[in-house]
């Protein structure tokens, strides 16, 4: 861990009401550095991304990002849906266009980049669509490539692809690190799957409990650029059993509370 | 767009319109002329109110009247809609109101506004605008409040500002509804037209079918419903075509 450090969570807490999802929690993330955090459902991980990005305000603790508290979203920090949260009556251009449009871009740089990142993430052709016209598994690169146009520093993907087909899932995996490869980021990355945790992230943060806290942090020390071969890595698969063991301990346990 | 009917469904229609016309003229060969009159008569007695300018004359002046109270319907209703879709405390005021006009058929109220309002043009503009309104705020509410979420958070993840979110998400989401509303206005507001023009000052159309009756003049008042059919169906058509116009993105829950 270097100084650079583009997210810092100090003591974070967060409670709706009397219920506690999250306490003391306390990481960095690095500069390019991609952070999975995996956790049972309920454990907090896409609310600790909307804390980071300062759309939910913290119950206890601070995030900083650049140094600067996360009260409100703010420039150079994207985020990616796992409800692709894209504007039905937009076309897939004017959609990538959205973030620059509100932060002011100007009409040739946003005619610059729109097709640049609509190459980027394979959607050339497309331009005119609708989102309803399009696969999800399109929907959701139209969705990446709204978050890239705006330049981020920090992007916060929110199981981006929780809710696409399995196969759709590991060729958008794919593209994705190879997109990153092209403009790496400091990256979170929240997911409810272990292989793609250990795939894209430089760390996985393993968060349990209830509430939840910072349960492991797993260092992923495989190679980059990482792409189909790594999924065959015998360290892949050791790292993969090791959050599993870590995760699922007391799996058992944890879904009797649940469904309590 | 699709075709709405195929070949064999347009051979039907036309078959059935033509059977309808049939009866239409073997109806009014057989009765007396004062209780029917045949289809032919009635095409003739077209012919001529279009020729002497009767017949534009009394359409422009119900045109006026149904295009005023539905404007001032759509102006006021769809702003009114949106306002009370965001204040919370002045839709739970007004709510009671909105359903109790709403479920009222507008007809009862009709010799009340002509004993405050008398016989002038706004009265009857104020008839046709209380039947078309309720339906443009009710579904203006509805779509207001239906606005995903999802779609919200994105615009402040974004940092949208409050303008720019309505700009955004806000109108553009609920504009299909209130085009829904507008369709069903756009029905309602010609029943308002004809009503205004039976009992308060008649005029256009309604005082047509009014006169016709009172003379016994039974091609005259046919030849008013007809038109009035005519243009029902073709309002329909378009206030339908607007609908889809603005709604195509609807494609997604279709």
């Amino acid at each position: 861990m270097g100084v650079n450090h583009r997210i810092e969570v100090r003591g974070a807490g967060k409670s709706f009401g009397s219920l506690q999802v999250f306490r003391d929690l306390n990481l960095d993330v690095g500069e390019r550095e991609v952070l999975a955090v995996i956790g049972p459902s309920g454990c907090g991980k896409t609310t600790l991304l909307r804390c980071m990005n300062g759309l939910v305000p913290l119950s206890e603790g601070e995030i900083l990002v650049e140094g600067a508290r996360m009260t409100a979203p703010r420039e150079g920090v994207a985020m990616v849906f796992q409800h692709f949260g894209l504007f039905p009556w937009k076309t897939v251009q004017q959609n990538v266009a959205y973030g620059l449009k509100l932060a002011g871009a100007a009409a040739s740089e946003i005619g610059e980049k729109v097709p640049y990142f609509i190459n980027l993430v394979g959607l050339t052709g497309f331009e005119g669509y609708y989102p309803y016209q399009v696969s999800g598994g399109m929907q959701q690169r139209c969705g990446l490539a709204r978050a890239l146009a705006v330049g981020p520093r920090v992007m916060l993907m929110d199981e981006p692809f929780g809710a696409v087909d399995a196969q759709t899932r590991e060729i958008l995996q794919f593209e994705l690190l190879r997109i990153w490869e092209a403009r790496p980021t400091t990256m979170v990355f929240v997911t409810h799957a272990i292989d793609e945790a250990v795939l894209m992230g430089d760390r996985v943060l393993v968060l349990k409990g209830r509430p939840a806290v910072v349960h492991e942090i797993v260092t992923v020390d495989l190679p980059r650029p990482r792409s189909r071969a790594t999924l065959s890595d015998p360290r892949f698969a050791e790292l993969r059993e090791h959050v599993w063991g870590t995760l699922m301990a007391d799996a058992r346990r944890a879904e009797f509370e649940i469904t309590r | 767009m699709k075709p709405r009917h195929g070949r064999a469904e347009s051979l039907t229609i036309a078959a059935s319109l033509a059977l309808g016309a049939l009866a239409w003229e073997v109806a009014g060969h057989s009765t007396s002329g004062a209780f029917w009159a045949p289809l032919s008569a009635t095409l003739k007695n077209l012919w001529d109110i279009t020729r002497e300018g009767v017949l534009l004359r009394q359409c422009a002046s119900s045109f006026q009247l149904y295009v005023s109270g539905l404007m001032l319907a759509i102006a006021v209703g769809a702003p009114l809609g949106v306002l009370l879709a965001r204040v919370a405390w002045l839709r739970t005021a007004l709510d009671p109101y909105i359903m109790m006009l709403y479920a009222t058929p507008m007809v009862a109220l009709v010799p009340f506004i002509l004993s405050i309002m008398g016989f002038g043009f706004a009265p009857k503009v104020l008839v046709v605008f209380l039947f078309a309104v309720f339906p443009v705020i009710y579904n203006t509410v509805e779509g207001a409040r239906s606005v995903r979420p999802e779609l919200i958070e994105v615009a402040h993840a974004f940092r949208s500002r409050e303008w720019q979110l309505w700009r955004d998400v806000m109108i553009p989401y609920t504009l299909p509804f209130t085009m829904t509303g507008i369709r069903q206005a756009i029905a309602r507001g010609l029943v308002g037209m004809i009503v205004a023009e039976f009992f308060l000052s008649p005029s256009g159309l309604g005082q047509m079918i009014m006169m016709g009756s009172q003379n016994f003049d039974t091609a005259g008042m046919l030849s008013a419903i007809l038109v009035i059919v005519v243009v029902g169906v073709g309002l329909m058509d378009l206030g339908r075509l607007l609908e889809n116009r603005f709604a195509v993105w609807r494609g997604e829950t279709r």
